[in-house]
């Protein structure tokens, strides 16, 4: 028997969602990460001049993946929560070019510096046209999901001894 | 038996060993009347000369294909009770489950001793067969982790040694015990031999031995096993000559075995404790790792007994307090006023059992490895494990069983009733937290749910509902795969999660898996290993050892075609210098071949599907690789999986 998750806390959740997705609506976020605004659950609507087919080229190539990974919902994941960086193809390039002489003393997964010599603005605005056909690949609720209902299910069974 | 000190020119080797085989021939045989005969007859030093080819006879025989005739078999043995019998007693004696090894001829009377001395023969120990010192060594690691107590491990002179010498280095800082036995044959191959074999290793185990008479070997043994599961537990080592393998034991007997005394707080210190505990109000006590599931047994009891709030170690690595036990969480109020730590800081009390660094004159290189030297504060390694309050450098778990039976003393049945008041608020809070946190984590674990690659999340969250109910152990490193478990899953056992590798060192996953399923095997449970594929190929022969001796391993590859946090390390660098990501791929990338595991599992006779890329197709397989195990055969599942 599928076992109902705790609605009001899950209503919660989705309720929360919904009204940052609302205030935010059309709002820009400032470039450059600097000061950028709350990460927002729906994707930006600023204009996209970028060629998203080549675009999923330069992604996989440059490595975006790794950190992103494929779908942008994995790792260091952006999709259902973009960054202030991401609202405009501006405020991408401005970030892609932020990082420059970071040179931690230690190996670092951090977010590379791409300068405009390794990655023209061309193609960052190719990589941002792709990043912005990215949704989501899940249910909007975990509850939709029987597995993890059984999951939730499960731990409120007493516990073996 | 006089020894050739000389070095090997290899021709005469060669023709030697011709001739010496050809003796070999003629001994099988003969049927020794006597000792004296059997010693007269016992082959000198190799001597130079022709040597007729072996007859077809012979080298099918040589290969194992052909008995000797029965009229022909000696009614009696050259020796009648080899030294090595002697050695495998002791290690039948210690309870050791295990001997894996990698065959090499310093050390066949011993191998020929495990499979055949004993009734039954090969069973306690049973000899595991390993593709790589590493993997024996390795395997003995995961036991070590799962079980508390040592598996043993063969190693073929100076050439095996080196072949393990990361897995014991891996072992050792992991704090877990593991018996070596390397054997060494000064007569026969020069570069396989050195006058102190375990040298070479000697920073990195905590004891070693290199008896010269066959007692003293028995007795080493002994004390090989004793210092492995004494606080510091790690890796010890007994290098075992041939000769004393092979030489006649007549009337000798195993010496009686003391077990260690590992010491604990004494009776002021326990009386101190149990008071603290038994006055605060809101007692609170930090379980750490502690050595055997005896030990959280024992941290358990005290935490009933004094309805003290617990904070566990269970999500990164073995023998802690578990989960989902009431106690366990937060508790109804944080504001603690009397803390003790077992292997684990503690607000007034850290009971902190001794660490590597206690090993620093076994480095008298001073190599240093691992930073376990005298570092500052906040450093690398034990050095840097600062603890709160006062520190006592005991054994915890030695410690428990004076303070437990203290608590008993000091009880009232004014203490007990508060105890039970507080156990029930604790027990209510915690429970509350546990579930609260669980549906956040539960939403976060559904990104990319349907997505292509598969998200490591769906992997553990599918696999959770099909062994929440089997008796599990999770034997592979979580945290490349996004350490889903560490929310997802319960970890009431003490062998529930293994942890990680120990120093970081890749090549772990497998054989340390396999290590933990012949620790499973023996119990009835099941083994999971979520595979990383980089640290697969090190030694994939492993998945062999699997399917031969018919393990309970479920292995599901993680498999982003990438050594992946080395991937984003160079494309951060490519980035500092500003020169470019798209060749961060080159040395960090298993693609152009992609590998096909399902292929490689096959090829080493175990089953195996995939490569699964249709999320939709995982639990089905999962469903078909639980079941698997169940039965006792290992099986691999190839999921091509999102990076992280």
């Amino acid at each position: 028997m599928k076992q109902k998750m705790n609605t009001t806390f899950l209503g919660a959740l989705v309720a929360a969602a919904v009204a940052l997705s609302i205030a935010s609506a059309g709002a820009q976020a400032p470039a450059g990460g600097q000061g950028a605004a709350r990460p927002r659950s729906q994707p930006p609507t600023s204009p996209v001049t970028g060629n998203a087919v080549t675009g999923k080229q330069l992604y996989e190539g440059y490595s975006c993946y790794a950190c992103h990974g494929y779908t942008g919902e994995t790792g260091r994941a952006f999709v259902g929560n973009w960054s202030g960086n991401l609202a405009t193809e501006t405020s991408f390039i401005a970030f892609l070019r932020g990082r420059a002489n970071v040179a931690p003393a230690q190996p670092s997964t951090s977010m590379p510096n791409f300068s405009a010599a390794t990655l023209s603005d061309a193609q960052a605005k190719d990589i941002y046209a792709y990043i912005r056909t990215f949704r989501s690949h899940a249910p909007a609720n975990a509850e939709d999901i029987p597995v993890l209902n059984q999951i939730l299910g499960a731990s409120q069974q007493p516990a073996r001894p | 038996m006089t020894k050739s000190k000389t070095a090997v020119n290899r021709r005469k080797f060669l023709k030697g060993a011709a001739t010496a085989a050809a003796g070999a021939a003629a001994v099988a045989t003969h049927i020794p009347a006597s000792d004296a005969e059997a010693a007269q007859r016992a082959p000198g030093p190799a001597q130079e000369g022709a040597a007729p080819a072996p007859t077809a006879a012979q080298i099918e025989r040589d290969a194992g294909n052909v008995a000797a005739p029965a009229a022909a078999r000696p009614v009696q043995r050259a020796v009648i009770r080899p030294g090595s019998d002697l050695m495998v007693q002791v290690l039948k004696d210690l309870g050791i489950e295990y001997v894996a090894l990698n065959p090499g001829s310093s050390f066949e009377g011993l191998q020929e001793s495990l499979i055949n001395y004993g009734n039954p023969p090969n069973r306690m120990p049973e000899l595991i067969t390993a593709l790589h010192e590493e993997s024996a060594v390795t395997m003995a690691h995961g036991y070590g982790k799962a079980t508390g107590v040592p598996m043993a491990a063969l190693l073929h002179g100076t050439i095996g040694v080196q072949h393990a010498a990361m897995s014991i280095y891996q072992a050792y800082y992991d704090r877990t015990p593991a018996l070596l036995i390397a054997g060494r044959d000064l007569g026969f191959i020069q570069a396989h031999s050195a006058n102190d074999m375990a040298g070479m290793v000697r920073s990195f185990t905590k004891w070693d031995a290199q008896p010269k008479t066959l007692a003293e070997t028995l007795t080493a043994l002994q004390r090989a096993y004793n210092e492995a599961i004494t606080p510091p537990m790690g890796p010890t080592i007994v290098v075992v000559d041939i000769e004393l393998q092979k030489e006649e034991a007549r009337e000798m007997k195993v010496p009686a075995r003391t077990p260690p005394r590992i010491a604990g707080v004494d009776a002021t210190q326990a009386r101190e404790i149990a008071k603290g505990l038994l006055e605060a109000q809101n007692p609170r006590i930090a379980v750490g790792r502690l050595r055997t599931p005896d030990g959280v047994k024992q941290a358990v009891q005290l935490a009933e007994l004094v309805g003290a709030s617990t904070s566990t170690a269970a999500t990164q690595g073995p023998m802690s307090f578990p989960q989902r036990h009431p106690l366990c969480g937060p508790g109804a109020t944080t504001a603690y006023d009397y803390t003790v730590g077992l292997e684990a800081e503690g607000a007034q009390v850290s009971i902190i059992g001794p660490g590597l660094s206690t090993l620093l004159e076994r480095d008298p290189t001073n190599i240093g490895f691992g930073g376990i030297a005298p570092a500052p504060a906040g450093g690398r390694g034990d050095a840097g494990r600062a603890a709160r309050g006062r520190v006592i450098a005991l054994d915890a778990e030695a410690s428990l069983a004076p303070i437990v039976e203290e608590v008993r003393r000091q009880m009232t049945p004014d203490r007990q009733r508060l105890v039970q008041e507080r156990s029930a608020k604790h027990a209510a809070a915690n429970e509350k937290a546990r579930v609260e946190a669980l549906q956040q984590a539960l939403e976060q674990k559904k990104a990319g749910w349907d997505a292509t690659p598969i998200s490591t999340a769906r992997i553990y969250a599918e696999l959770w509902p099909l062994i929440m109910k089997e008796d599990w152990c999770l034997s592979s490193p979580s945290g490349f795969s996004g350490g889903h478990n560490t929310q997802l899953w319960d970890h009431d056992k003490p062998y529930r999660y293994l942890g990680g590798q120990g120093a970081g060192g890749m090549g772990y996953g497998a054989p340390a898996s396999v290590g933990a399923a012949l620790a499973a095997k023996s119990r009835g449970r099941i083994v999971i290993n979520v595979q990383t594929d980089g640290d697969l190929n090190y030694a994939p022969g492993v998945l062999w050892t699997a399917a031969h001796h018919q393990l309970p391993l479920l292995t599901i590859m993680h498999n982003n075609r990438a050594w992946h946090q080395e991937l984003m390390f160079v494309e951060y660098m490519c980035g500092v210098r500003g020169r470019g990501g798209e060749r961060g791929h080159i040395g960090t990338t298993l693609r152009n071949p992609s590998i096909d595991y399902r292929m490689m599992a096959a090829g080493y006779g175990m089953a195996g599907e995939g490569p699964i890329t249709d999320p939709s197709k995982l639990s089905a397989a999962l469903k078909r690789g639980v079941a698997s195990v169940k039965r006792g055969e290992p099986y691999l599942i190839d999921v091509i999986t999102q990076p992280r």
